[in-house]
């Protein structure tokens, strides 16, 4: 087990956190597909239905839950397809940080447009 | 079991090229083609996702206009295609995680078609409750 941060992580585990952050997804995505796209009026919401809906504490919970293990999954899923294109250790290190980062930079938008919003 | 199924895997470091080595149309090799590329179109439609929703930081002239815009059949379309992606790739990612830990490793294929029409039945109804509904 060398290297740092998720190189360090065996693949098995890494296998575990994509399967685990999947199954998550499947609950987190079904409920926030059915709540925005089919319980919504029309299939979508105006603003005054995003800021009310987002109001509910539960509901913010589960928005910022579910923005974690997606962005997680995704991360994890762009990783391993770019490792299948043969990349040199160092090539893979580069990797590891640029998908880690756009991973962060991802959660940290998000959660700021969940703070500007309600 | 683990290291089992993993051998089994049709996954190939042969660079993307591997993706679509569909040897005599094997069902393994298809579903993990499908799974990669549902899986890159996925990663896409999230960023679009996060940069649309960026709409809402500026208020509900821009928001509600973006709204009446994505209620127009085009978008309506793109929907149900990103419906269909999402339910392929995660019903072949259960039967993945459940191949992989040792469950169903012998019926897998049924496993697949089990799921994949399970997949076509909500993709049916959740078709109708976009376009329709």
């Amino acid at each position: 087990m060398k290297g740092n941060g998720i190189q360090g992580i065996s693949g098995a585990v890494r296998w575990l956190l994509q399967a685990v952050s999947g199954l998550l997804l499947i609950a987190l995505l079904g409920v926030h597909m059915i709540a925005n796209h089919y319980i919504a009026a029309g299939g979508l919401r105006t603003y005054e239905e995003v800021v009310a809906y987002l109001s509910h504490p539960v509901v913010l919970a589960w928005e910022v839950i579910f923005l974690i293990i997606v962005t997680f999954h995704a991360v994890l899923g762009v990783r391993s397809v770019l490792y299948d294109l043969g990349p040199s250790p160092h090539t893979q290190q580069w990797i590891d940080r640029l998908v880690g980062l756009a991973g962060i930079g991802a959660v940290l938008y998000g959660l700021w447009l969940l703070w500007a919003i309600t | 079991m683990l290291q089992e199924t993993r051998a089994l895997h049709p996954v190939r470091r042969r660079g993307w090229k591997g993706w679509f080595a569909v040897r005599k149309r094997h069902l393994g090799y298809v579903a993990f083609a499908l799974n990669r590329l549902t899986g890159l179109g996925l990663v896409l439609y999230l960023i679009i996702h996060l940069v649309v929703l960026s709409m809402l930081a500026r208020g509900p002239e821009t928001w509600d206009a973006f709204i009446e815009l994505a209620k127009s059949p085009a978008f309506l379309l793109l929907d149900v295609i990103l419906l269909a992606g999402i339910l392929f790739h995660g019903l072949n990612g259960l039967r993945v995680i459940l191949v992989g830990l040792g469950i169903g490793v012998h019926r897998h294929k049924e496993l697949f078609w089990g799921l994949m029409l399970l997949a076509a039945i909500l993709f049916i109804f959740g078709a109708w409750g976009f376009l329709v509904v």
